[in-house]
């Protein structure tokens, strides 16, 4: 198992590479001079000609990116931002718990929600309530979010006064934005639970089961969940890696200071160390999640992990 | 992986501990004032950016020797009294008894390492300040003499920049590179917390030597959707909201608990022509586009009636500005002649450039419109901001519409910075020897009618010369409760709150 985990990590430098490697480059074909943007048009061209020597701008493309990756590598260096000139891990950090926070209060309403209401839905296939189900699902998967967000915010700030509509300090103002957040992966999860389960449902172990006299609450949730859950902790993993990768659009409607703010501040403002940093973090997230998720599976299935042992 | 529920049930506490844990209600008692603003500080420290947002926060914690009044004359701050020796020579003499917010005293030596430091290359953001300054010297604890490179009459302008605002020496080596986080200075606020992108609190400086601000706290929001910012103004979640869309004022002025102020800034937003390359190099030309544009009736369709359509490039709210000039009015004739002079082949095919912001893509949308009607059939294309700086640099462009905002307070700022053939931001790529030697004389004489002269002509030059045609100035719309008082918005677009009060 150790073994495992050991090899997935170290299959991440070589992704890591890559995508710093196509990061890089994207960005270095970007139209748009980071000195210009960041020092504003009132600048010197010799200020300008000063902020490109000093962040190594005017360095050939593979020296700038030898450059990056040595200072990453040796000293875990990924640069400083300039906007704040404050270390882009510093600001990767600061945004992160927000985006955290609202990840995962999303992907537990998600799943709190979305399991039991997928199970429900497969046991009366084809019932009012299977039927019902699948018609919101389809609506919370087609919701934009933006159009969600700002609905929520008229109906619970302006209108009932409920929840405020920005801020990011109390349990409250986490309210609207896991509302808003939480429709799409609640959508999918459900969604999996019910094909899922309904695939399950009708294994010959499932008839064998309620043929010893089982009660059909162990049926359905010990043997026909534990069955049907390999997919459904894919489609949680990969909705959670997603979330953390930034919100983009709810995190500005509800004025989160997350990662997907900093992100789109760092695009606009040509601050290409924060955006190579943001990333790479990125990935590493996902990529984490994604070994997660796989450990997860040997959690919940017996077969799996005999093949590590 | 024994004990699986045991381990669910504590990821699943840990997690329900994550969310609720930062549950913290904050105070919102008549001592605290609440400002919504668009953008955060990207730093505190005063020479790391040169923002609006920034300064607006930086002006409650650092203080500058000297201030400017609403017309940009010199007034007392950090410096009790300030003059001008000879043309390169200021003398400043300091307040004191002035604490710094962790204790020191504020001297003379505090202000030479100021700008030092702004000097140094870690002040490249801000460089365009401190770089006139050729020296400074401090002959005792509470005088600073300050040696420019030529004479510059808005060096006022340059001193009350808040990237000269007072930093203690102490702090900023102790701190480090925190320092930006954690901001020491002789103002009114010091800071107390700092959540970036969400909000910043400042309390009340008790050892301030100034009249201290009547509530205890200011806390500064950061909302980037203005309809949020509207709906925490409507709840009262926050006291004042700075820039209220114009779509909502109406909204706004009809609540009874709430009021609206418009303000204009020092900032002008134009379209300018590529000067160099033909045919918008012949003035004639540029003179038939302006006739050919009803300027005054785009404006009022895009901005609902606000805002103003300016006659001069030097803003209303700017000194000498002339404000007799003819205002633009449209004839479709006279432009239709003027192109058959300039023996330009209709319909002649042109792009106006824009960035995204929305009232600039809307008037090019309208300007194409009215300029078909002469035969100019003209493209509308809008660029995304460091793409479309790139492409102003490499003028590949016809007409492109952008806004300057005067920081320094001066004429001379928009002059030398988008008209002067030297300028940054001469995108215009207009150059004429004749304005050039008026601005560059503009720049060193002292104030008075001689100086006003040079730029009532400089004026009347560029409206018959038509490098640039002016487009509008923006009004900006602050919401506010009903029981705040004396909030007072500055033109320089970052409003000094100190003064605010309760009813």
């Amino acid at each position: 198992m150790i073994k495992y985990i050991f090899k997935r990590i170290l299959s991440l430098i070589p992704v890591m590479l890559g995508v710093a490697f196509i990061v890089f480059t994207l960005l270095y074909l970007t139209p748009g001079d980071p000195a210009r943007i960041v020092l504003g048009d009132q600048a010197t061209e010799e200020a300008l000609h000063e902020f490109r020597e000093k962040e190594g701008l005017n360095d050939p493309f593979l020296v700038q990116f030898g450059n990056y990756v040595w200072k990453a590598v040796t000293r875990g260096d990924i640069g400083r931002s300039y906007m704040t000139r404050r270390s882009v891990a510093n600001e990767i950090m600061s945004a992160f718990p927000s985006t955290l926070k609202l990840a995962l209060s999303c992907v537990i309403a998600a799943i709190i929600l979305g399991v039991p209401i997928g199970i429900l839905s497969a046991i009366r296939q084809n019932s009012l309530f299977d039927n019902v189900t699948r018609f919101l699902a389809m609506v919370g998967l087609s919701m934009p979010v933006f159009w969600q967000g700002v609905l929520l915010i008229l109906l619970f700030s302006v209108k009932l006064r409920w929840f405020p509509s920005s801020g990011f300090d109390t349990w409250a103002t986490l309210v609207l934005p896991t509302l808003t957040l939480a429709c799409n992966p609640l959508a999918v999860i459900t969604r999996m639970t019910r094909s899922s389960m309904l695939e399950v449902v009708r294994q010959d172990y499932i008839r064998t089961a309620r043929a010893k006299g089982q009660s059909e609450r162990i049926v359905i949730w010990r043997h026909a969940l534990g069955n049907a859950l390999i997919p459904i902790v894919t489609v949680i993993g990969l909705q959670f890696g997603t979330l953390l990768a930034g919100a983009v659009l709810t995190e500005s409607i509800f004025s989160i200071p997350g990662v997907g703010r900093l992100m789109v501040d760092a695009i606009k403002m040509r601050d290409y160390p924060v955006v190579q940093g943001g990333v790479l973090f990125i990935a590493i997230t996902f990529s984490f999640v994604n070994l997660m998720v796989d450990l997860l599976y040997a959690w919940v299935d017996p077969r799996i992990r005999a093949q590590y042992k | 992986m024994k004990g699986n529920s045991r381990t669910k049930a504590a990821v699943l506490a840990v997690s329900a501990l994550v969310i609720l844990g930062l549950a913290a209600v904050p105070a919102l008692a008549k001592d605290t004032l609440t400002i919504a603003n668009i953008y955060d500080a990207r730093s505190l420290d005063p020479i790391i950016q040169n923002e609006v947002a920034a300064s607006g926060a930086i002006c409650h914690i650092n203080e500058t020797l000297i201030d400017l009044d609403a017309v940009g004359n010199p007034v007392p701050l950090l410096a009790e009294t300030f003059e001008q020796i000879d043309p390169t020579t200021y003398k400043f003499t300091l307040r004191k008894g002035v604490k710094f917010h962790n204790g020191d005293p504020f001297t003379a030596a505090d202000m030479l390492y100021t700008i030092d430091r702004a000097k140094s290359p870690l002040g490249s953001a801000i460089k365009q300040y401190p770089e006139i300054i050729e020296s400074a010297e401090a002959p005792d604890d509470y005088t600073v003499i300050i040696k420019i490179k030529y004479p510059f009459t808005p060096f006022w302008g340059t001193m009350a920049h808040t990237s000269l605002a007072v930093v203690n020496k102490r702090a900023v080596e102790e701190k480090g590179d925190m320092y930006p986080l954690n901001p020491v200075g002789t103002g009114p606020f010091f800071m107390k917390e700092w959540v970036k992108n969400d909000k910043l609190v400042l309390e009340r400086f008790e050892d301030y030597w100034g009249k201290k601000p009547e509530y205890k706290t200011l806390v500064m929001r950061s909302v980037p959707e203005s309809v949020n910012r509207t709906i925490e103004l409507e709840t009262g979640a926050v006291d004042i909201a700075y820039k209220i869309p114009t779509a909502d004022v109406s909204r706004v002025k009809d609540n009874k608990d709430l009021g609206v102020i418009g303000a204009f800034e020092h900032s002008v937003t134009y379209m300018g022509f590529n000067c160099e390359k033909e045919p918008w190099n012949n003035p004639k030309v540029r003179e038939a586009v302006k006739l050919a544009l009803d300027i005054n009736g785009a404006r009022h369709a895009v901005f609902r009636g606000t805002s103003l359509t300016p006659v001069s490039i030097v803003p209303p709210t700017i000194k000498y500005t002339d404000k007799d000039l003819p205002a633009p009015a449209r004839n479709l004739e006279k432009a239709k002649q003027l192109l058959a002079e300039a023996g330009v082949k209709l319909p002649l095919k042109a792009q106006i450039w824009s960035n995204a912001y929305k009232p600039r893509v809307d008037l090019a949308q309208i300007f194409q419109a009215q300029l078909k009607e002469v035969g100019i059939e003209v493209e509308a294309k809008v660029l995304e901001w460091g793409a479309y700086l790139d492409g102003l640099k490499l003028g590949d462009h016809d007409m492109f519409i952008l806004g300057w905002v005067i920081s320094s307070v001066d004429p001379d700022g928009i002059m030398s910075g988008i008209i002067h053939t030297k300028g940054g931001s001469n995108y215009s790529r207009f150059y004429n020897d004749e304005v050039d030697k008026l601005i560059d004389q503009g720049k060193t004489m002292p104030d008075g009618p001689e100086r006003e002269k040079v730029y009532m002509d400089l004026q009347k030059m560029l409206a018959e010369l038509n490098p640039v045609l002016y487009l509008y100035n923006e009004e900006s719309f602050y919401g506010i409760r009903n029981n705040v008082d004396n909030f007072v918005p500055s033109p320089r677009g970052y409003h000094n709150l100190t003064g605010v009060t309760f009813k």
